[in-house]
């Protein structure tokens, strides 16, 4: 019978839950706005429910942003060589067999990840607000405005890549963020270093 | 259609202000209860019921006491209009035949990007937060008619007609090179001045923020290009290399 | 105006002087800038740099008060560089006539001329005389040479108003006075015209008729009178005070300007015997010869049938004003303010905002036992018993609120400046109980007539004799509704018989009874014709048998492309769009300036009325006459009896040239052309003077008090309009739109002053006189700044008059201006010197 840890609480399951749906929102909405498509707008009601949509999942995103900070930032921060090792064979994703060094409860391509997820969406949820609640105040609109779009384009090519490495790329990934656990063999390969603190 | 536009001459302007209470009583606009602030300029500034104003303007002269200048302050009709292409919401700010940007306040979304969007600080909000500014009257140039403002001015000082004509018409009068015949793909509002724009209070050379040129020409096209490109490498990957299994490791 | 609003466009040089049209009169700036276009020069001589003088090509300053001042120096400057037009001069105006050899002038009488008696404060104008020859007509030297020549005394006279003399009163800087003068002189020449645009700022001073006297001169000098882009120009404060004057609505004057009579010209006869002038020289037309046919068809207009042969047609019973007595503006109120009046109609008006002195007006109200106000809206002269700081409880007087119609809300017609009387229409209902002028007065009428019926009276001929056909009757006798129409045709007249042209044998009809008359020309002196006025018969007339009104017309044709469009609505006299354009012409009826020929001679046309070759072509010429140097020719002013333009004018009660005396209230101790007369040395003192300065008496009425070059009150003040307030506001104040332009009280003050008394723009500061004090914001400014007169700095400021404490109703808007001005007139008119006087100024 297959032994399973816990790798994600409920709460972190959650939080990733709210985070995706709300970044889900704003992509698609963001588009919408961008290219002005009316089809979209038209799911959303109209062009105004669907500026209040967006500005409200902008909250819902950056507290859920903010949330995972208590979840991740403290390793995503502890680098140690195995991580530069990891990048240096491209996290053996670039062929098979490839032996990559040990890795934490989140590998070093996700820390990296996460580090910058944590930044673009700070810059993209807090450019939002300024562009939401200080709307016609010029300069500080016209810069939030660049940095806003800047943080999406960035955004729009992490997030697709991010889902393909949670799933596609990494069977037996996904169900962490259904159920919370993983195989232990599943995690030692991947997560060596976790799975040996934790003893097993 | 011949694009229209408004041809000022300040030199002919005498601040009599028909054109501001021509525009609120086409407009329908209500008035802001003001105090003299030490000048004849009031409202000191546009506000969503104030469509155009005439600001007045004290420079030396060489000649007289002092030059006394008139000019008017309005949506300036740009071609390339900075807040038509910031602006999210389709239909909410537009282009009419004539060339007039007009908006509809039902498809405004209240954002404000185009405050942010428009060279000359036009674009105000009411207190629905909805956009408001000078269409050029576009209900009335629809229908064959001038701009209320053009309308009541009595010396000709606002003139309304064909772009092409009223610049033919400049040149005769001795302006070689008019205000805005040329910025941002040329104004649809025209100033004749005899001096440098900048001693009646206009910005030297009007344009659009280079942010919103950069997101215009190179992030918005990124975005599909990014996202398709993200998706694409994820696909090629799969097929190329494939997932990570664990199977025959150890 | 002797010319018309389009025809600036025809000028080469506009001076703006005593008027401010790019703010008062806006519609008038796209004809001066159309002049602009084809290179006219604008000249503004204002004491502050206005909206007009931002438009201007030269502007000069010049303190409050010394307009007479500027214009002396110029007359000098034409003279002395021989700039004027003679032929013009010798032909058509006085400067050739002989003048009693005991006239003298200022000069030489120390600021009076001969015939001064300081007791009476008038002058005996015996002196003001032509010599005449054994005919009777006046003795002329064409050569200009003769020492009591007009032309030489007027040099003598002006020869004091050299530029440095200039520039020391005005304060005016001389190398602009020099530029202006040149400019304007310029077209004294047969093909350059100028025109003169004046307004309040020129009348309203105890100088206010000479300043335009002294216009007339430099037009009549330069031959820019009768010209297309000449004239003097008048620009009347609204759209229809031409229409009210030539219709009598003043003290002095019936309509069309026939004088109300004295209590000494007890019959008809002695009445035309005294208004109709005299000449014996055979080329002058002197039209009002014609007196009695205007005076007897007014008459018969106002009394019908009643008005016979027998009873002098009504004559007894037109009110008749005592020797001397004049009930102009400010004895109106001064009368009232004793007590002296039970009632009071304002009607349209506000005086206790527009009047000179207008806080003596707010008092005087007080004194009534009623006062019906007929406004649109509720005004500070109707709502004087509630004003800040008055005690409803202490007043007794019954205000009366009657709203009226708009303009809109009415037909009739309106006289413009240029005397265009266009028929206008109305376009909506009066709201609620409002009701237009005319029907107010109908039943008005016919309540009094019904006193008069019942209770009799001491005097009611006059009432129950009136005509008073304008409209349908109701069953009780009374107009419903009056129908001004019918009230147009009563001013043009109508024939009461069949009238005959005897002159001609055999008597050729000319009118037929019961139809409009056809114009003045065919009025009869013995009852048969009725009119209203005789200035406007001809403007709803009768054509084969189609009642046409004139005023209506809409046609576009021109004459010569100079705008007079001769059939667009209708102009007094005979529909003549420039008057004096006998003075257009040589002496043989060619055009002086033949690109802007307003009438010629053509000789070869054959003239409809007399049959023969030769008529006129163009506008309506002053009278059919061939041109003057022709076989039965005549003068070309044919309202004066010599029948040329007045360079001496002896009419004028004070002088018959125009000579600088300083305002009331000046910031100087004595003039500076005389040392002895300070003042306008007949003007009516409301306040006594002392001394020979004019100063004021220890004791005189406090209300009328005035305080002169007194440290008090240091700076030189100006009263004024904005383009965003109509008169005192009434109208405007009620416009959110207007007020939120112009929203409050304000004083312009130049930098200099400012930071004299630490004043910032924008700033809350008190404005005082001697007779009161008004709260302003101050616009501190480049375009006001000190003069330099007579070696000293003299401050000028100026604030408008438009605002009342009644609206906006949190009296934010401050309160008028003329809280501040003198009770002081001109010496003709007796209109309030609100143009010039003393006030301080200190930070609120």
């Amino acid at each position: 019978m297959t032994q399973y840890i816990k790798k994600a609480t409920a709460a972190e399951i959650i939080n990733h839950w709210l985070l995706a749906g709300s970044f889900f929102l704003l992509a698609i909405t963001g588009f919408g706005f961008l290219f002005k498509l009316e089809w979209m707008a038209s799911i959303f009601g109209s062009f105004h429910s669907m500026r209040t949509i967006h500005n409200w999942s902008g909250v819902v995103f950056i507290i859920a942003l903010l949330g995972t900070v208590f979840h991740y930032l403290p390793v995503a921060l502890s680098w140690s060589k195995d991580d530069i090792e990891w990048f240096k064979k491209a996290g053996g994703y670039l062929s098979k067999g490839v032996k990559v060094p040990p890795q934490d409860i989140i590998n070093a391509g996700q820390k990296l990840f996460y580090l910058f997820l944590l930044i673009s969406g700070i810059v993209i949820a807090a450019s939002g607000f300024v562009i939401w609640l200080m709307a016609g105040v010029r300069e500080w609109v016209l810069i939030s405005h660049l940095l806003h779009n800047i943080a999406f384009d960035l955004l729009v090519i992490a997030i697709p890549l991010h889902i393909y490495l949670g799933t596609l790329a990494n069977p037996g990934t996904f169900r962490i963020m259904v159920y919370g656990t993983v195989p232990v063999e599943w995690a030692r390969k991947r997560h060596g270093k976790w799975v040996q603190r934790l003893g097993y | 259609m011949a694009r229209k536009a408004l041809l000022i001459s300040p030199e002919l302007c005498i601040g009599c202000r028909g054109c501001q209470t021509a525009c609120k009583a086409w407009n329908q606009l209500p008035a802001t209860k003001t105090v003299n602030k030490g000048t004849f300029e009031n409202p000191p500034d546009l506000t969503p019921n104030l469509y155009n104003r005439i600001r007045y303007v004290e420079v030396p002269s060489e000649t007289n006491m002092v030059r006394w200048l008139f000019v008017s302050q309005r949506c300036m009709h740009c071609d390339d209009a900075g807040c038509i292409r910031i602006c999210p919401a389709p239909g909410a700010l537009f282009k009419t035949k004539e060339g007039a940007v007009a908006f509809d306040k039902n498809k405004c979304i209240g954002c404000k990007l185009c405050v942010a969007g428009c060279p000359f600080n036009v674009p105000r909000y009411d207190e629905k937060d909805k956009i408001s500014k000078c269409h050029l009257c576009s209900d009335r140039i629809a229908e064959g008619l001038s701009p209320a403002c053009a309308k009541t001015c009595p010396t000709g000082a606002i003139a309304y007609g064909d772009r092409d004509e009223l610049i033919a018409k400049a040149q005769k009068a001795g302006y070689q090179k008019l205000y805005g015949e040329a910025d941002l793909g040329g104004l649809g509002v025209l100033y004749a001045f005899k001096d440098a724009p900048k001693l009646y209070g206009m910005i030297e050379k009007p344009e659009i923020p280079e942010t919103v040129l950069f997101w215009h020409k190179v992030l918005k096209p990124l975005s599909y290009i990014g996202l398709a490109g993200a998706v694409a490498a994820a696909a090629l990957h799969y097929i190329a290399i494939g997932p990570k299994r664990d199977e025959g490791g150890e | 105006m002797t010319n018309q609003w389009n025809d600036i466009k025809n000028a080469d040089v506009i001076l703006v002087m005593g008027a401010n049209p790019a703010e008062n009169h806006p519609i008038s700036m796209r004809w001066v800038m159309k002049a602009k276009e084809r290179g006219a020069k604008l000249i503004v001589v204002d004491p502050r740099f206005t909206r007009t003088a931002a438009k201007a090509d030269i502007y000069c300053p010049i303190r409050s008060g010394t307009d007479i001042a500027f214009l002396g120096g110029m007359i000098n400057y034409i003279l002395q560089n021989n700039l004027y037009f003679k032929d013009y001069v010798v032909n058509y105006t006085n400067a050739t006539y002989l003048v009693n050899p005991e006239f003298k002038g200022p000069g030489e009488l120390d600021g009076v001329f001969s015939g001064y008696d300081p007791k009476t404060r008038k002058y005996d104008k015996k002196t003001w005389s032509y010599q005449l020859d054994e005919n009777g007509i006046p003795k002329k030297d064409p050569t200009l040479k003769d020492p009591h020549c007009v032309f030489q005394l007027l040099k003598k006279h002006y020869s004091r108003y050299t530029i440095d003399r200039v520039a020391q009163i005005t304060g005016a800087p001389k190398e602009k006075i020099l530029e202006v003068y040149k400019t304007y002189a310029s077209t004294g020449r047969p093909d350059r015209v100028a025109t003169e645009l004046y307004a309040m700022g020129w009348t309203q001073h105890t100088v206010g008729t000479q300043n335009i006297r002294a216009m007339a001169i430099i037009q009549l000098l330069l031959g820019n009178v009768g010209m297309a882009g000449g004239g003097i120009n008048a620009l009347r404060g609204e759209s229809n005070v031409q229409g009210a004057t030539d219709q009598g609505v003043l003290f002095h004057i019936l309509p069309g300007y026939l004088p109300v009579p004295t209590a000494s010209l007890t019959d008809l006869n002695k009445y035309i015997e005294k208004y109709t002038p005299k000449t014996k020289d055979p080329k002058s037309v002197n039209w009002w010869s014609n007196r009695n046919k205007y005076i007897v068809s007014y008459l018969k207009a106002i009394w019908g049938d009643k008005a016979t042969k027998e009873n002098d047609f009504g004559y007894q019973w037109l009110p008749k004003l005592d020797e001397g007595q004049n009930c102009s503006w400010l004895v109106l109120f001064d009368e009232m303010f004793k007590g002296r009046f039970e009632g009071f109609f304002a009607w349209g008006q506000n005086p206790a905002c527009s009047s000179g002195n207008a806080g003596k007006v707010r008092k005087a109200l007080a004194k009534l036992k009623w006062m019906v106000n007929v406004n649109l809206f509720e005004n500070e002269t109707g709502s004087f018993w509630k004003a800040p700081g008055v005690k409803p409880e202490e007043i007794q007087t019954e205000v009366f609120f009657l709203p009226c119609a708009f303009s809109v809300e009415k037909e009739g017609s309106i006289t413009n400046s240029g005397r265009l009387a266009q028929w206008r229409y109305k376009a909506v209902d009066p709201p609620g109980e409002a009701r237009s002028d005319a029907d107010i007065i109908n039943e008005l009428y016919f309540r009094v007539k019904k006193l008069y019926q019942k209770e009799g009276g001491k005097f009611p001929e006059p009432i129950l004799n009136l005509t008073w056909n304008y409209g349908e009757r109701g069953q009780d006798g009374k107009i419903k509704k009056v129908n001004t129409h019918l009230i147009a045709k009563e001013i043009n007249g109508y024939y009461l018989t069949d009238i005959f042209d005897t002159k001609v044998t055999p008597p050729k009809q000319i009118g037929k009874k019961g139809q409009l008359c056809t114009n003045f020309v065919t009025l009869q002196a013995d009852g048969t014709t009725s009119c209203g006025n005789w200035i406007y018969s001809g403007s709803y007339t009768e054509k084969d048998g189609k009642v046409i009104n004139m005023m209506a017309r809409r046609g576009r044709k021109d004459i010569n492309g100079l705008g007079l469009y001769p059939e667009w609505a209708w102009c007094w006299p005979l529909n003549r769009r420039i008057i004096y354009n006998r003075a257009s012409v040589d002496l043989q009826g060619r055009p002086w300036d033949k690109k802007r020929a307003v009438i010629w001679w053509n000789p070869e046309k054959i003239n409809p009325q007399t049959n023969k070759p030769g008529t006129w072509e163009g506008d309506v010429p002053d009278g059919p006459a061939p041109p003057m140097g022709m076989e039965g020719g005549k003068y070309p002013f044919i309202m004066r009896p010599e029948g040329v333009g007045l360079i001496f004018g002896p009419g004028l009660n004070d002088g018959p040239f125009p000579e600088h005396y300083e305002p009331l209230e000046c910031p100087l101790q004595e003039n500076p052309l005389s040392k002895k007369h300070r003042i306008n040395p007949t003007v009516r003192l409301f306040y006594p003077v002392k001394g020979p300065h004019d100063m004021p008496a220890e004791k005189g009425p406090e209300e009328d008090i005035f305080f002169s070059c007194d440290i008090r009150y240091p700076y030189v003040a100006t009263t004024y309009r904005v383009s965003e307030h109509w008169q005192t506001g009434v109208l405007t104040r009620h416009l959110p739109w207007q007020l939120e332009m112009m929203p409050q009280q304000f004083v312009e003050i130049s930098k200099e002053l400012a930071a004299e008394k630490g004043i910032k723009s924008g700033d809350k500061v008190i404005v005082s006189s001697a007779r009161g004090k008004v709260w302003a914001i101050a616009i501190v400014t480049e375009r006001l700044k000190p003069f330099k007169v007579m070696n000293q700095t003299i401050h000028q400021v100026g604030l408008p008059w438009c605002f009342g404490w009644l609206y906006p109703e949190d009296g934010s808007g401050g309160d008028s201006s003329n809280l501040l001005t003198p009770t002081i007139g001109d010496a003709n008119t007796l209109i309030p010197e609100t143009k010039a006087f003393m006030v301080n100024i200190e930070k609120a």
